[in-house]
């Protein structure tokens, strides 16, 4: 298992026959960002997610294939790997924190905006489904204008923690509250 | 008539003292040039030059008379005025020279064999008497020095055909005159008869002269020696100390030193207001050595040992006078002891190791023995005893609790100062000293406790997930 990602011959252009190739992968699209965009928009919220988790099992695919045992890979494993996958499909750099038990993932200098977070966070629930086999759900903390980030939690935390968000409580508090309400 | 009787009698005396002085050598070129007789030939000493380093002379100088080493010149009538040039070119001058060479060889007119060594060696070129003056200008009518006679023109070495060195009479080489050399010589002198010898009869050479009187030969001083003949008579030795004594009042002595065979040198006098120190008077000296020191002469120190003294100048401002201080008379401490000076008694047995009872410490003082005596542990060093408000104190056994210390108040001296000084006044009734009380030692122990919860890191990013999952869950 190789720490450090290579993208050399990552993608593989075919100009006689017009197609751009994934190594290890199928056929790639080169489509313009604001398009995908509009896309997106005019999608309902379970045909978006159903489009990013698509994209995302796929990078999970592509991921387990080039570390073999995934579920034994470190933090910077995955998000070495991970992150390289997501890059070449332009999606943006893939972060990783975590506040005491919870797992928070980001992305920085994404071009899809804040219209592509609902995108975004399909395409990490694709990507943890796929390569780790685990039911999560991404929870939209904060966004700026360079960052994004989102909680891997569970659907009982997710319920919790949006609720928290919703009512107008802090990103910091709601990891709070639940790291308090996990422990006790 | 008389007058000229005397004048007539100083001259002839004169002229004798002259007539006895040494004759000088004369160049024979000069001889030739003048108008004068030359003298009869004698033993000529004339050296030989070489025959090709020597250039020929001219003619004339072959048919003239041979030269000669010793030649005076001859005896004149009075004329009564014989110009410069009537004494040095009556003749005809010498031809310019030609320098010819001859054919033949030159036949070089030599000395004769006969002639002496000694006869070469005693021509002195440089003598110390300079030349006698001639008859001509003897006779001039103003005194002249006998040695004035200038050359024309300067002695050619090609002239002289001897090799004799010329004697020149030019003003390069100024002669030393000596004092009897100097004649003055008047208008009365050229009336006088010729001397009785003429200089022809003087002999300087070895050969003896037996027509001559023994007496002249002895009173004839040696040509390098600057010693006067003896006086004839007593108005000639007389006439010449007057002389000699004139002479030396006008006369300048010369400043450089002298050579070494010129005599005695006078000294030169010094400025006036300027002379040699004065030889201490011995006798004085030892006078005042054995005066006592007291006496007369011990504070006026002598000129002698004053020297150069400066006198200074007294002290300018206000004149100052100084008190005299009383007399220190110290009082006797004891009238039974002997007074002694600079010492003092000590005071009496009676006062030592005691004092008296009833002074009592300051409470102050009492404070800080006692905080001494608890920082020294020393409980042998006892308070003295004061029977009057504490009771004595007694050593007991230290207590092992805290007493309390009630005092009345507290102060604090300074409060900039990191170690400030608290002054406990105790009251005045207290009964009982204050006590000090020490805060007892604590052992070392944690004040805080710190506790840093850890919480362990996944080793794998399927552990975050499960708890990160697991959020949120009851």
């Amino acid at each position: 298992m190789s720490l450090n990602f290579d993208p050399s011959y990552a993608l593989e252009f075919d100009f006689g026959r017009g197609q751009i190739r994934m190594a290890n992968a199928g056929e790639r699209v080169v489509v313009p960002c604001d398009a995908l965009l509009a896309l997106c928009q005019g999608a309902s919220e379970d045909a978006v997610r159903d489009f990013g988790r698509r994209l995302g099992t796929e990078a999970g695919r592509v991921m387990n294939d080039r570390l073999g045992e995934a579920w034994q890979a470190s933090l910077e494993t995955v998000l070495e790997h991970l992150g390289g996958e997501l890059a070449l499909m332009g999606l943006g750099s893939l972060g990783l924190e975590r506040w005491g038990q919870a797992l928070v993932l980001s992305f920085s200098h994404s071009p899809l905006g804040w219209a592509g977070d609902l995108l975004l966070g399909s395409v990490l629930e694709g990507a943890m489904q796929r390569s780790f086999g685990r039911d999560t759900v991404a929870i939209k903390l904060m966004r700026d204008d360079q960052k994004v980030r989102f909680l891997m939690a569970g659907r009982s935390g997710a319920d919790k923690a949006g609720g928290w968000l919703s009512q107008g409580v802090p990103w910091g508090d709601v990891l709070s509250r639940l790291a308090t309400r996990g422990a006790s | 008539m008389s007058q000229d009787v005397q004048k007539l009698q100083e001259l002839l005396t004169r002229v004798q003292r002259n007539a006895a002085l040494p004759r000088t050598l004369v160049s024979p070129s000069l001889l030739q040039a003048a108008p004068v007789q030359a003298a009869p030939v004698q033993a000529a000493p004339v050296q030989a030059a070489p025959v090709q380093a020597a250039p020929t002379p001219p003619r004339a100088a072959f048919e003239a008379p041979p030269a000669v080493a010793y030649s005076a010149p001859a005896y004149t009538a009075p004329i009564s005025e014989i110009r410069e040039e009537q004494v040095f070119f009556d003749s005809a001058p010498p031809a310019p020279y030609v320098q010819k060479f001859p054919s033949e060889p030159v036949v070089q007119v030599s000395a004769p064999l006969d002639a002496s060594v000694d006869d070469l060696l005693l021509e002195d070129p440089f003598p110390s008497v300079p030349p006698a003056p001639s008859y001509n200008d003897v006779l001039e009518e103003e005194p002249i020095p006998l040695v004035s006679v200038a050359s024309p023109r300067p002695i050619d070495h090609d002239d002289d055909v001897s090799g004799v060195v010329a004697i020149s009479f030019g003003e390069d080489q100024p002669e030393e005159l000596l004092e009897d050399d100097i004649v003055e010589m008047t208008s009365a002198e050229a009336e006088l008869p010729a001397p009785h010898h003429a200089l022809d009869e003087l002999n300087f050479g070895d050969e003896p002269m037996d027509d001559k009187p023994a007496d002249s030969i002895d009173e004839e001083p040696p040509a390098s020696s600057s010693r006067s003949r003896i006086a004839g008579t007593m108005d000639e030795a007389l006439a010449r100390a007057a002389e000699q004594i004139e002479m030396e009042e006008g006369r300048e002595v010369p400043l450089k030193t002298p050579p070494p065979e010129s005599g005695p040198q006078a000294a030169t006098g010094l400025p006036e207001g300027i002379h040699a120190p004065l030889p201490p008077d011995i006798e004085e000296l030892l006078e005042a050595d054995i005066m006592p020191s007291g006496g007369v002469h011990a504070a006026v120190p002598t000129p002698g040992q004053l020297g150069q003294t400066i006198d200074l100048e007294e002290a300018r401002g206000p004149s100052l006078e100084l008190d005299q201080p009383p007399v220190f008379k110290p009082e006797p401490l004891q009238d039974d002891l002997p007074s002694e000076e600079l010492e003092v008694t000590l005071p009496g047995r009676e006062f030592i190791g005691g004092y008296q009872d009833g002074l009592m410490p300051p409470p102050e003082a009492r404070q800080e023995l006692d905080a001494h005596r608890q920082r020294v542990g020393d409980d042998s060093l006892l308070p003295p005893e004061s029977g009057s408000e504490y009771p004595s104190q007694q050593p007991h056994a230290p207590t092992s609790g805290f007493a309390p210390v009630m005092p009345s108040s507290v102060t604090t001296d300074s409060h900039s100062e990191r170690v400030s000084m608290v002054t406990v006044d105790a009251p005045s009734n207290v009964e009982f000293a204050p006590e000090l009380l020490a805060r007892p030692d604590i052992n070392p122990s944690p004040v805080a406790k710190f506790i840093r919860i850890e919480v362990p890191r996944p080793k794998t990013f399927m552990e975050l997930l499960d708890s990160s999952l697991a959020l949120g869950s009851d």
